[in-house]
């Protein structure tokens, strides 16, 4: 059973603000789809260990520099920056 | 050979000089000015550069040189897939703005192939969503009936492509949302297996599951466009490319072949489904095929499963939306924590909300076992059971949704019941397996029903071969 309480501290670790008006909608909610989710919780599942579903095997190559994206291009889309860091204020 | 391909007519009306390419640009910008306010399949229009495309596509053609293809075409891309320079904002607020400084390796194919992009088109916000309603700018509609949806997350690609408003659309599916949209809207889409076409470019909702493909008006043109971009890249790791080309195979008979019929995916149908699915089997009968009938009990897992996977894929791939890199900012804060939190909760809407939170709780310690783990072991329980299935059949024949097109709205009021909708969908993405969802008559309110044919591994030629034939039998 999902609680108030639960919803808050969930909310706190995905960095997203709850109001109290939105409290209960998303409590009620929750609990219909962790109820729906528990439907797997008593089923038998041998632990194999884990491997990739879809029998990828992991692609590597070599160490060489490539060309990637300049400063700029990768400042281009922040709000805040020096020109060189993206900034972050401590307060706004 | 007979074709209904949408892209061959165009382009030998081109080649023919029937029309200019500016031309035929032109005519679908001027649909598109007429019909989506209506339909809201675009949230943005790229008249310039597409018109700039055509043009040179003309030049090509008055010096006399044959073109590739799809040059020429115009499409549409789903508004999660990167275009340099053009805003990409997966129709949610906290991407406002973004404009990618590269480009998506699919849309640098089609690109390097000429075709000309019209616009991005309407999604569901992140693909969180079964009716396209979660968009930002609110939701495509149905082509046939505006009182119903166009189905989610491609619900603009498949409006644009059943209204003639894009010759083509490439979209993104993670548990259905090819598929189902266009099964409601009457189109061919096709999922390809896990891998065949990069993910590089595409923004992530669950990168387990996710995989671009194409929404076309017949499979002929699907099986064009799939051979044309699963091609291995080194920009996504998960990238294998095709195992076989798709179009040389449309031709080949389906004489002696297996269709597995499997009991799960026909459990509650509406009636005009259950009608529309026993027609096709017949005429797949008629072209030599044998329908055989299987089980693949796992298929009841597949829903939570789903569920708890991609919720926490989600969770983790949007935590890099901080507002510092990227995307909206908040105004207003007092320390960096709130200034992430304040941007989080004003930018991302209701149904990307609760997948976080769902997320997050599955991950959490102390349900990590319960959820996320024991689902991960039923992934491979699902997969081991279609491999079995693929034992006794050549491909599986499935409706792709229980229903058809719902009205506008019907998604909001219960969270369970709409994620029941996707039952049939979810699976192959669990098993990274390819599936197209192919027009096959209509229901009571002369709504179109969907069919699945589902292949195994790398088998995109197996179920497009499929396709094309049940098309050559029944379309007139």
């Amino acid at each position: 059973m999902v609680t108030h309480e639960d919803v808050r501290k969930i909310a706190k670790l995905a960095k997203l603000e709850v109001e109290e008006s939105e409290l209960d909608g998303l409590t009620k909610d929750m609990n219909e789809i962790i109820s729906f989710a528990d439907t797997i919780a008593s089923v038998n599942a041998d632990d194999e260990g884990y491997s990739d579903p879809n029998d990828l095997e992991n692609v590597l190559r070599e160490d060489i520099i490539q060309p990637s994206l300049s400063q700029d291009e990768v400042l281009a889309n922040a709000k805040d920056t020096d020109g060189s860091s993206f900034v972050v204020s401590q307060h706004a | 050979m007979k074709s209904f391909s949408k892209i061959k007519s165009i382009q030998k009306r081109l080649t023919a000089k029937e029309c200019s390419c500016v031309e035929l640009t032109q005519q679908y910008l001027n649909g598109i000015g007429q019909k989506n306010e209506k339909l809201n399949a675009y949230t943005c229009i790229t008249a310039e550069t597409a018109l700039d495309t055509a043009k040179k596509v003309d030049e090509k053609i008055a010096r006399g040189e044959a073109l590739g293809p799809i040059e020429g075409v115009p499409m549409t891309l789903k508004a999660n897939i990167s275009t340099r320079g053009l805003e990409t904002n997966c129709c949610s607020k906290i991407l406002q703005g973004y404009k990618p400084v590269y480009d998506a390796t699919v849309w640098k194919l089609l690109k390097e192939q000429g075709a000309v992009l019209l616009g991005k088109s309407n999604m569901d916000e992140f693909a969180m969503g079964s009716s396209c309603e979660t968009s930002c700018y609110g939701g495509a509609k149905n082509p046939h009936d505006l009182s119903r949806v166009a189905g989610g997350s491609s619900g603009g690609a498949a409006s644009a492509v059943s209204s003639g408003l894009a010759a083509y659309g490439i979209g993104s599916d993670t548990g259905g949302s090819i598929r189902q949209p266009a099964s409601f809207c009457g189109i061919v889409g096709l999922k390809p297996t896990y891998g065949a076409v990069s993910r590089y470019g595409l923004i992530a909702y669950a990168s387990s599951f996710d995989q671009i493909g194409p929404l076309t008006t017949c499979s002929e043109d699907a099986a064009l466009l799939f051979d044309i971009l699963s091609k291995k890249d080194a920009c996504d790791s998960t990238s294998v490319g095709a195992c076989h080309a798709s179009v040389p195979a449309l031709q080949q008979s389906l004489e002696g072949k297996r269709i597995g019929v499997a009991a799960e995916y026909f459990d509650g149908l509406r009636e005009g489904v259950q009608a529309a699915l026993d027609d096709a089997g017949r005429v797949y009968e008629k072209l030599g095929a044998k329908l055989v009938p299987l089980s693949i009990p796992e298929i009841r897992y597949a829903l939570p499963v789903y569920y708890i996977l991609a919720c926490a894929e989600a969770s983790s791939n949007l935590s890099r939306y901080d507002g510092i890199r990227y995307g909206m900012k908040a105004e207003h804060y007092t320390g960096v924590n709130d200034m992430i939190e304040k941007t989080r909760s004003a930018g991302f809407g209701k149904e990307v909300k609760h997948r976080i939170l769902l997320g997050t709780y599955v991950l959490s310690a102390g349900y990590y076992d319960a959820y996320y783990k024991k689902a991960q072991l039923l992934r491979r329980q699902i997969r081991k059971a279609f491999t079995a299935a693929f034992t006794q059949c050549d491909f599986l024949l499935a409706p792709t949704v229980p229903m058809t097109a719902f009205p506008l709205g019907f998604t909001s009021q219960d969270a369970v019941e709409t994620y029941q909708t996707d039952i049939c969908t979810v699976p192959v993405n669990i098993v990274g397996l390819p599936a197209v969802s192919v027009p096959c008559g209509t229901d009571e309110n002369k709504m179109p029903v969907g069919m699945q044919l589902i292949g195994n591994t790398g088998r995109e030629d197996v179920i497009l071969n499929a396709a094309y034939q049940y098309e050559l039998k029944t379309r007139t």
